[in-house]
């Protein structure tokens, strides 16, 4: 669905490229992660993938075609989900949506999605009075409102409680579902385990690890198994690997004759994984 | 591009009367309508013109530079951004949307005049005035905003305007400036061709006058348009959170 080829990119006022050379590819139908530390260059990739941005070198493509040769009607097919409140205060939610809704030549089903995320009971709120959660919900309605082919989502379960984060995350679900394409930006990596087909992983400007999350996983964690076991009331621990266990007859034995606490594969996980190859915590 | 400038164009009027832009224009209105019974003159004709030119040429700015830092404020930039609309519906919606808000002072003024003082001006002549210069100034209100940090900054730049291009053409309107050699000066810049089509509506002006003041404030729009057009993408990359 997107192509991006060798894309370099400068801030007019900067010295360095913020974008220094990345290339991969958003297949259609797949939710793709595009993980990283701020400042590490994923909203400038982003920007340049909605066409915020245009003076870039490389190539993006879209649908096999330069993004540069589409014009505004690029927009009826995307949708953009901002982390940030993005609606007039003074106007009422049902307002807001009513004004982007004209925009589109193809509308979205806002009363259904409205009372999906919990918002329908209060549409005629002005946005000002909403919480940031309820904001946050607003958001996600607006990028679904032209029933688009492709989602750009930043945090799009940020300051949402665990009952509505579930919500936002099955329509995304079911967006994919239905053939739909996904580009997410999270800090989130529970959310990124759980609905990214495919992640890549920014730092300083270039893609530094790309794949699939159980593949990363396996490539960044141990083939090992830890065992916690008691004997003579000691509580001991042993490590085994995990392609050998079935004729490790220590581990066997373990298990057959010993009181078995814990046993845990050493499979890492994202967030492991993001500060290995990023070089920082997650949420820096 | 109809129906997309007619969404925008009714929805910059629904903003207008929410955030009580209209309300505002409604009460400097009234401070005119004040100006003009406190004066004691019975036949407003000449002065008339000189409160439109106030209206149309600070008011355009300052109301364009308030919708674009509420829009900025709250983010709404961001999404309109990324919406199927041109840079070129978003300027002009914006632009006739605050024309209107110009005509309907003009109309308030007038119906005031007639009703309760005399007055004798050619309201079709002054009408095409308002929405050329209050183009104008608009597309002005557009640039200032381009290059205002915040609020305080752009309402340093209309004070910047109205010092360099508003008083020196008020003085002379009020007879203040009676060299002849500043008041053919004058002629360089846009207010004095935008006081001169209102006066034109009033007290009488030579066609020649007119037709090349009219032709000025035409040209010199056009190339802000071109301009206004241009810059866009700049600020469109600042506002994107770059």
């Amino acid at each position: 669905m997107f192509q991006v080829k060798n894309l370099r990119f400068k801030y007019p006022r900067n010295k360095e490229y913020t974008i220094k050379g990345i290339s991969f590819e958003i297949k259609e139908g797949e939710i793709f992660g595009l993980l990283g530390p701020s400042g590490v260059g994923k909203s400038t990739t982003q920007k340049i993938l909605i066409k915020l941005l245009e003076k870039y070198d490389g190539e993006v493509s879209y649908k096999g075609k330069d993004i540069k040769q589409y014009g505004k009607a690029f927009y009826q097919g995307i949708g953009v989900g901002f982390e940030i409140p993005v609606h007039f205060s003074k106007l009422t939610a049902q307002e807001n949506l009513d004004f982007f809704k004209r925009l589109y030549s193809v509308n979205g089903d806002i009363d259904g999605l409205l009372k999906r995320v919990g918002l329908y009971e209060d549409r005629n709120k002005r946005v000002n009075e909403y919480s940031k959660g309820m904001k946050a919900r607003l958001n996600f309605v607006r990028a679904l409102i032209n029933k688009p082919n492709v989602l750009f989502l930043d945090e799009p379960t940020n300051g949402l409680d665990p009952k509505n984060a579930r919500i936002i995350k099955d329509i995304i679900k079911e967006f994919k579902g239905k053939g739909g394409t996904v580009l997410l930006t999270t800090h989130l990596m529970n959310d990124v385990d759980e609905l990214c087909d495919r992640v890549a992983f920014m730092a300083d400007g270039k893609i530094v690890e790309i794949d699939t999350p159980k593949d990363l996983k396996l490539k960044h964690g141990r083939r090992e198994v830890d065992v916690e076991y008691i004997e003579d009331d000691i509580v001991k621990k042993e490590g085994f690997n995990l392609d050998k266990l079935s004729t490790d007859h220590k581990f066997l034995n373990i298990v057959k004759t010993k009181k078995i606490i814990t046993i845990h594969s050493k499979e890492t996980t994202l967030d492991h994984i993001f500060i290995r190859v990023t070089g920082v915590e997650n949420g820096e | 591009m109809v129906n997309n400038m007619l969404v925008l164009f009714t929805g910059e009027l629904q903003r207008m009367k929410r955030y009580n832009i209209f309300a505002a224009s409604l009460l400097i209105s009234l401070i005119w309508i004040g100006i003009l019974q406190f004066t004691g003159i019975e036949d407003v004709s000449s002065i008339f013109p000189l409160l439109i030119f106030l209206d149309a040429t600070s008011m355009a700015m300052l109301m364009v530079g308030v919708t674009m830092f509420f829009e900025k404020q709250e983010g709404v930039i961001k999404t309109l951004l990324v919406s199927p609309i041109d840079k070129s519906e978003y300027i002009l919606a914006k632009s006739f949307a605050n024309i209107l808000s110009n005509v309907v002072t003009l109309g308030v003024l007038y119906g005031y005049s007639k009703l309760f003082k005399e007055i004798n001006v050619n309201i079709l002549g002054l009408l095409a005035a308002v929405i050329l210069i209050a183009f104008f100034h608009s597309l002005l209100g557009f640039l200032l905003t381009y290059y205002s940090k915040d609020f305080t900054g752009l309402l340093t730049g209309i004070m910047k305007y109205s010092f360099v291009f508003m008083i020196p053409v008020l003085l002379e309107q009020v007879g203040l400036i009676k060299n002849e050699t500043i008041k053919k000066f004058l002629y360089i810049i846009p207010t004095k061709s935008s006081m001169t089509l209102l006066n034109a509506s009033s007290i009488g002006i030579e066609m020649l006058e007119v037709v090349l003041s009219t032709l000025y404030l035409v040209l010199i729009s056009a190339l802000l348009y071109y301009i206004v057009y241009k810059k866009f993408d700049e600020f469109a990359i600042r506002e994107s959170g770059v």
